[in-house]
């Protein structure tokens, strides 16, 4: 693989042709909040616009987004300017406006220093109401587990995920992995009594034959036996009693 | 608000279906179709066209909620575009808006409680120098005042 | 004929046409554009048919009829044509066909009431070329609009059509870009891009599949070139676009139509299965081994598919959301693929650029600017309509020269272009030249080259409010800049115009701005700020008449302005209390009305349909 050097905030790191310039700089210790994007998700990122870097080239300058921006030969990121910092403000404070009530947004947005909203706040309602819109799980539900359950619907302010019609969906398997991967924890997955509710739509859970604890929803053990071919049999043990 | 009534006869959208490629690039097509046909997308044509398609009926749905020329609930016998590009908002759109809205008794982007009217805004149907324009069921109006819209509209509507 | 099979058979097909053509055969132009067909030119067309049908005039005199695109002044239709005569009839309703008949096309005379009628002199002005709206304008983009039958690709070719394609086809594909890099045609969509700079990345790239594409997603309120050429001369778009195709390597093109736009898509539509039948467009076009076809896709209503990458993943078939472009599309466009994608005005210059040269087209428009440029020019101006004219031409020019002025004598108090990337230029810099940089130093820009006129009864706010709630409809909702940032814009515009702005709310309005144009994802956001910002710039006394006097100076702002009734000139004719959804305009009849202004919604009906302009608004 093509190496390339980037510099990044004054320091030279050599990195792999098409990384993204906030990977190099995770790995090299620099710090870039970032809440759309992750890593293992390709069609993640480009949207929260909090990882917003300088890119200088060719000696112009642009805000990019380092989550989706290829490193590249002469690149020079600056990731602690007053421009990077006076937007990500910004971007922070409508974020905080948006969702008041997330634990992660306000955490970030005190990180630089915002703790008030100067405009009208969003009235919080129904599953919207620490949702940022990211896309995160749309992507980690078509990309990673390959069923399309949900989509980002609707446009502008009224952008959200959902299912069809916002009613149960037909394929959803209950896999819960647009819920771990939301950045904001605004997607509601709940248990109990061995079955899990989540996108209205109630999953029966499979126990494990050990320890007895609900562990997989029983589509999702379907879905992976007719993707996989792995045995059934598989299953009846969550992973903690498998080996 | 009229009655949604399930369309259980799938070949009804079929018949829209088969005219044309299958291939994603189709779909924004064959909804409008089915907009046109049955004055709304219905829910069962959107799953009908994803099962034939073989596209998931989330990206569909997405698809009608994003596009304004797609409406996910029944619309109106007839549909009045007010034009509120600039120039017919410099020449008073706002004012032909807020005349139908009360007289009508419905909000923009509403559908009348008889079913009759739907009442939607375009931006700009490029006809601004007959502005400000007002479009029943497809055909234009030009330089619409607001003590004449609701004349026109019932002339045109009665025949 | 059929299929032309080379490019000496399509020459001889002109001849052939030429020859059977009657050009001294008296000819009835009716315009078919929609702003024409709403003001029912199709009756206007129904009447000529039928009248000549009942004289027999084909034996005495022999009339053509012919449908055309729309001939652009708007403003005046149903417009008529007379040729050879070189008449225009403006206003031309169905009972005027008998008399246009009776003493124009038989008689050779003039029907003076219906010609063009100057409003200053007072003069009459029958000739076509001669009336002012036209006689500044030099038609490169809209050569064939209103002269030939958009639906006739005979027509096109008898008018010159398709010798463009045929002299490329003779050119190296090299050579072509050369060709148009060096007459220094920019992308008429708005950011103004060099077309060849774009073509030669294209073909420069590595790749066995390539698109060209065309953008006539034309939506910029207030702007309809776009509408007009894709109506009324569909072959040059597609000319254009096989010209393009073949420089670059592209076997598949694809239009990108308008949802609101139905007349062009249905002419667009009979224009590519005519060019099919032709053999100008699909395998082996006229003989050469050069194969290439193009598809519709219609767009289903969302500004953001002008943009770019919006418009590709629609046509793909999604949701037409924007992608980050730190990847140009002329590398990864289409499916992932090399593709040049230009707006409708853009191809339509192609054909005449490749027949008549680059230096000629380089001649005209200004050093950074090249060629014309079509302008739709509307609001608050007298003459409104499609102008053609080489860039460079002042806003000044445009509005007083071209445009006879602002309607009703009213001052002349900005001009807004560029749509909702744009801004407003104030009178002051009228004069101005208009090109792609000039706009841009000023802070609006050129975007598809709509300009709007306003007049002193136009509120600076509430047009920048206006835009903004434009842009809050149409924000796509990607990114939180544009999402989140504009509606809380539109706020704080609608706190300043009903009264409850704030000093500190300009800053807030700046910082907002500034946020927008530095942080959002795609060029939507990143322009969206452009008409607050100008008018802020321009105009903030404006906005401060609203922060700290509670006024709207123009009149506009509903919470800000109070109706009343002018007891000088209210004859008491009972109309606009007859009219008042409120019913709270009283007095007796032949004496002064009053309007309780406790009860007024401020709906406008009364000045609406006072006669006497006594409805007065302070």
């Amino acid at each position: 693989m093509e190496k390339i050097s980037v510099v990044i905030d004054g320091r030279t790191f050599e990195a792999e042709k098409d990384t993204c310039v906030l990977e190099v700089a995770r790995r090299n210790g620099i710090y870039i909040p970032s809440l759309c994007y992750n890593s293992e998700v390709t069609s993640s990122g480009g949207s929260c616009r909090v990882c917003l870097v300088e890119a200088h080239q060719g000696g112009r300058m642009r805000l990019v987004t380092s989550c989706n921006y290829p490193v590249r030969k002469g690149l020079e990121v600056k990731t602690d300017t007053p421009l990077v910092h006076r937007i990500r403000r910004g971007v922070l404070e409508l974020l905080l406006a948006r969702v008041p009530d997330s634990e992660v947004i306000r955490e970030m947005a005190a990180a630089e220093g915002v703790t008030e909203v100067r405009f009208r706040k969003d009235e919080g309602e129904n599953e919207r109401y620490k949702c940022i819109a990211c896309a995160l799980c749309v992507n980690v539900c078509a990309e990673v587990v390959g069923v399309h359950a949900i989509a980002m619907v609707e446009r502008g302010a009224d952008k959200k995920p959902a299912t069809p019609y916002n009613k149960p969906s037909d394929v959803c398997i209950g896999c819960g992995a647009c819920a771990y991967a939301c950045p904001t924890g605004a997607i509601e997955l709940k248990e109990k009594d061995g079955v899990r509710r989540i996108w209205h739509k109630d999953f029966k859970m499979v126990r494990c034959s050990v320890c007895g604890t609900p562990y997989i929803p029983e589509a999702q053990v379907d879905w992976i036996v007719s993707k996989t071919g792995k045995d059934r049999s598989f299953f009846d043990k969550c992973p903690d009693h498998r080996f | 608000m009229k009655e949604m009534t399930q369309i259980q006869d799938v070949s009804r959208f079929d018949r829209i279906i088969d005219r044309y490629e299958r291939s994603e690039e189709s779909l924004l097509a064959i909804l409008q179709d089915f907009q046109r046909e049955f004055h709304y997308v219905p829910e069962e044509g959107i799953r009908r066209l994803s099962e034939v398609m073989g596209v998931p009926a989330s990206k569909i749905y997405a698809m009608g909620t994003f596009y304004k020329a797609l409406s996910l609930t029944p619309r109106g016998r007839h549909t009045i575009k007010v034009c509120t590009g600039t120039a017919c908002h410099l020449k008073g759109a706002p004012q032909i808006l807020e005349t139908l809205e009360r007289e009508l008794r419905v909000k923009r982007n509403g559908t009348t409680e008889d079913g009759e009217f739907t009442l939607e805004c375009v931006n700009c149907v490029g006809a601004c120098a007959m502005a400000p324009v007002t479009l029943v069921d497809e055909v234009y109006h030009g330089k619409t005042r607001p003590s004449k819209v609701m004349d026109i509209v019932r002339k045109q509507v009665e025949g | 004929m059929g299929v032309i099979n080379s490019i000496e058979q399509l020459e001889e097909y002109r001849r052939e046409l030429a020859a059977t053509a009657k050009p001294d055969l008296p000819t009835v132009l009716v315009c078919f554009g929609t702003g024409c067909q709403a003001n029912g030119s199709r009756l206007v067309a129904n009447a000529f048919m039928e009248i000549i049908k009942e004289q027999g005039l084909q034996v005495d005199v022999n009339i053509g009829i012919k449908t055309t695109g729309c001939h652009g002044y708007c403003e005046n239709g149903p417009l008529v044509a007379l040729r050879p005569q070189d008449i225009l009839y403006l206003k031309v309703k169905p009972e005027d066909v008998p008399e246009i008949v009776e003493e124009s096309v038989k008689g050779g005379r003039i029907v003076e009431r219906l010609v063009y009628r100057d409003k200053v002199t007072d003069e009459i002005v029958p000739r076509y070329s001669e009336i002012p709206f036209y006689k500044h304008q030099l038609r490169i983009a809209l050569r064939h609009i209103g002269t030939i039958d958009p639906t006739s690709i005979d027509d096109y070719i008898l008018a010159g059509g398709y010798a463009g394609l045929a002299k490329a086809l003779r050119m190296e594909p090299e050579d072509i870009i050369s060709e148009v890099e060096r007459s220094g045609l920019r992308g008429r969509g708005g950011a103004g891009f060099p077309t060849g700079t774009k073509w030669r990345s294209c073909a420069a790239v590595d790749s066995d599949v390539r698109y060209v594409m065309c953008n006539g997603d034309e939506g910029d309120p207030g702007a309809f070139m776009d509408r007009s050429i894709m109506e009324g001369d569909p072959h040059a778009v597609i000319e254009g676009m096989i010209i393009g195709a073949y420089a670059v390597g592209s076997r598949q093109g694809y239009i990108y139509v308008r949802d609101e736009y139905p007349l062009a898509i249905r002419n667009l539509t009979t224009a590519i299965e005519a060019a099919r039948e032709k053999g100008l467009l699909g395998e082996n076009i006229l003989g050469t081994g050069f194969s290439f076809d193009i598809k519709i896709s219609r767009g289903g209503g969302a500004f953001v598919c002008g943009e770019s990458s919006a418009l590709m993943r629609s046509v793909e078939g999604n949701v037409g959301e924007p992608r980050a472009k730190y990847i140009r599309s002329v590398e990864r466009g289409l499916y992932n693929k090399p593709t040049v994608l230009n707006n409708v005005e853009t191809w339509a210059n192609v054909p005449e650029i490749i027949l008549k040269g680059a230096e000629w087209y380089a001649s005209m428009g200004t050093e950074g600017s090249k060629g014309t440029k079509v302008f739709s020019l509307v609001g608050k101006v007298n003459n409104t309509g499609l102008v053609e004219v080489p860039m460079g031409i002042s806003i000044r020019e445009l509005v007083e020269n071209i445009g006879g002025g602002v309607l009703g004598g009213k001052k002349f108090k900005a001009v807004q272009t560029g749509g909702p990337s744009g801004g407003c230029i104030p009178e002051r810099l009228a004069d101005l030249p208009i090109d792609f940089d000039s706009l841009t130093e000023a802070g609006s820009m050129m975007g598809s080259g709509g300009i709007i006129v306003m007049d002193e009864d136009t509120c600076m706010v509430d047009v920048a409010k206006y835009f903004t709630g434009f842009l809050v409809e149409e924000s796509c909702g990607k990114c939180t800049p544009c999402r989140d940032g504009l509606p809380r814009i539109y706020d704080l515009l609608t706190e300043v115009t009903e009264g409850r702005g704030r000093e500190e709310h300009l800053d807030m309005l700046e910082e907002l701005c500034d946020l927008l144009t530095w942080g959002a994802l795609c060029g939507l956001g990143t322009s969206a700020a452009n008409p607050v910002l100008s008018t802020v710039k321009y105009f903030r006394d404006e906005y401060e008449a609203h922060i700290r006097d509670k006024k709207c100076p123009a009149g506009v702002c509903k919470a800000l302005i109070t109706y009343s009734i002018d007891p000088e000139a209210c004859t008491g004719c009972r109309l606009c209390a007859k009219n008042c959804p409120q019913n709270c305009i009283t007095g007796k009849r032949k004496e002064a009305h009053v309007i309780d202004t406790s009860k007024c919604i401020k709906c406008g009906v009364c000045k609406d349909v006072c006669a006497f302009d006594a409805v007065r608004i302070s």
